[in-house]
């Protein structure tokens, strides 16, 4: 499975990074520190750099941190800089499709000029902080997850500020594989690796709304895969959460296969009934 | 003696009897007529015994044994509230098929522990809130008056409008209807000391299950068993925090064969029947303490206006 959890330092970049950093306003220094040493690593792996917002603009010339030359990287084409309203509401309102089609060709376009990948780091406080742009954002970040997690190519740092609502940094925390937030809980994580869908952490009923919100605007083919080896806890809300989401996919016609389930979560579901909502295979249980 | 047709006039809905047996000569003196009179009527026959008592009156009917539909107690009555869904389910499919149901079950079988009698009891006692003005049909409930404690004895007496042996049949002058609603409003016994206790509000739901997992690992339970008790707590939270007040207080004990897990709080739930009967796979809520019911050891759940409590049992 794809790396995952929470992080207090800065992971060491790799390919398909996906990585929810919540920073401090006031604390520069750490922020942009972090925002310099992930796009340094893309440097060392060869990848270009693209990197979205103010704040974190703003972050590229602080002295500290491997990055060189901010000017000169600019000038060589390495490194893009755009504000949010450039990257994300250029070509109207936020939607994940044009999300998706504008990395997507950003990435090729590195690519195709020779490099290995594209490294974004993305502030996006202002669309998080938005109601009219924070639902389709969180959605994005998602849809987003599957794009990074398949090959593609691109890495991703997105940053919001830790004075948002509490929920809407619950919301974004859980679409992230990785996540940075000292003082924010983020009991579960949803994110992709190479066989489909992967469920970590502890899902409850005080979170399962936000596990069926995100499951709703799930990218899959015909056959959804979700991984739950490293589910740590499921109650009966989050299992009628995956019930109903199994239902729904179903209902177009795609089958589901649930990975690495615990005994106690199986007959949970079958007490439940919950196989008669939608079928589903178990495969790979564990104790 | 009374005779039937002055008790209850058949197809008057639901008959719940008790039949108290000395031996397996008159367990099967009881039962063989029972069972044969619903199969002769073209009834679905449903018999929950434990496997020492089944086994008696398998070989007692003989052929007629295949005709009957079986479930281990032992297995589906070890936590008494799962099987008023059972008989509930049994009624539903016999409804359906058109055809009246008949019930042979013996929830309360000599060597339970304390607990799970007092369980039985409101068992049979519920059966009567669950399924008086429904359906016509009819449950027979065996006793080992030899072998079962006398408290278990004059309990079935009051939890049943009619009372049998082999040879005598009468209503029981014990039986009040509203016995359910008090028993399930009677608190239940408290342990003297050796708890540990602790409140819990809105925030504390995972440091409480926590608590309730480094418990069970030190009273020697399985991880198996501690998965589930966490499971079980972060339901019972959830119940208590939506709709106990906000707030609780979580106790946890040992005695010499159980862990016990006890939740409190000041909310009260109305209905006797919380957590018995299967909900629909769609319906909004009730799945968790049906849940709880069908995988823990033994529930306790009692409510009145002092508020509401649930206890959890795991046998080691």
């Amino acid at each position: 499975m794809r790396g995952h959890g929470s992080v207090t330092e800065l992971p060491q970049a790799a390919a398909a990074d996906h990585l929810c950093w919540v920073h401090d306003d006031d604390d520069d220094a750490a922020f942009g520190s972090a925002v310099r040493a992930f796009l340094a690593g893309g440097l060392d792996r060869g990848e270009r750099l693209l990197c979205v917002g103010e704040r974190a603009i703003s972050a590229l010339d602080g002295a500290e941190g491997r990055l060189g030359d901010v000017d000169g990287l600019r000038a060589a084409g390495v490194l893009e800089t755009m504000t949010v309203a450039e990257a994300y509401a250029a070509t109207g309102a936020l939607a994940v499709d044009r999300q998706r089609a504008f990395y997507a060709a950003a990435t090729q376009r590195a690519r195709a000029d020779g490099y290995r990948g594209l490294r974004v780091v993305a502030e996006v406080t202002e669309l998080a902080a938005d109601p009219g742009t924070v639902d389709e954002l969180v959605r994005w970040e998602h849809a987003a997850d599957e794009f990074i997690a398949s090959g593609s190519g691109m890495s991703a740092m997105c940053a919001y500020r830790g004075d948002l609502a509490a929920a809407t940094l619950g919301d974004a925390l859980a679409a992230h594989p990785t996540t940075h937030a000292p003082d924010h809980l983020s009991p579960w994580r949803l994110f992709f690796d190479e066989h489909g869908l992967a469920l970590a952490g502890s899902v409850d009923t005080f979170t399962a709304d936000r596990l069926a919100a995100l499951l709703a605007g799930t990218p899959t083919g015909e056959r959804a895969v979700l991984d739950l080896g490293d589910l740590e806890f499921v109650d009966v809300a989050g299992c009628r959460v995956l019930a109903g989401w199994a239902a729904s996919l179903r209902a177009r016609g795609v089958s589901l296969e649930i990975r690495g389930a615990s005994r106690l979560m199986q007959r949970v579901w079958h007490v439940l009934g919950l196989d008669e909502l939608a079928p589903v295979a178990f495969t790979g249980a564990r104790g | 003696m009374t005779t039937p047709a002055t008790i209850t006039p058949s197809s008057a809905g639901f008959e719940h009897e008790a039949l108290f047996y000395r031996d397996d000569e008159t367990f099967l003196a009881g039962l063989l007529p029972f069972v044969r009179e619903g199969l002769a009527r073209g009834e679905d026959v449903l018999v929950a015994e434990p496997a020492d008592r089944a086994a008696v009156l398998r070989e007692g009917l003989g052929a007629d044994a295949a005709a009957v539909r079986w479930l281990d107690m032992g297995a589906v009555g070890a936590n008494p509230a799962r099987i008023i869904g059972l008989w509930a389910d049994a009624l539903d499919a016999a409804g359906a098929a058109g055809r009246r149901l008949r019930g042979v079950g013996e929830p309360a079988w000599p060597g339970r522990h304390e607990a799970e009698f007092a369980e039985c009891r409101l068992h049979e006692l519920l059966l009567n809130t669950a399924f008086d003005g429904g359906p016509p049909w009819q449950l027979l409930c065996p006793y080992d008056q030899a072998r079962l404690p006398r408290a278990v004895r004059t309990g079935a007496l009051q939890s049943h409008p009619v009372v049998s042996t082999p040879e005598h049949r009468r209503p029981s002058t014990a039986f009040h209807r509203e016995a359910a609603a008090a028993a399930f409003g009677t608190a239940l016994h408290q342990p003297a000391d050796g708890v540990l206790r602790g409140n819990y509000g809105p925030d504390d739901v995972q440091a409480t299950r926590r608590t309730v997992v480094s418990f069970a690992r030190s009273v020697g339970l399985t991880t198996e068993q501690g998965q589930l008790l966490e499971l079980a707590a972060s339901e019972l939270l959830a119940n208590s925090l939506a709709h106990g007040g906000g707030s609780g207080t979580v106790s946890l004990w040992a005695t010499k064969d159980a862990a016990v897990v006890e939740f409190r709080d000041e909310g009260r739930i109305p209905d006797p029947l919380v957590g018995r009967l299967a909900p629909r796979p769609d319906a909004p809520g009730g799945h968790g303490l049906y849940a709880v019911n069908q995988l823990c050891d033994l529930v306790q759940v009692r409510s009145s206006a002092e508020g509401t409590t649930v206890r959890i049992t795991t046998w080691r």
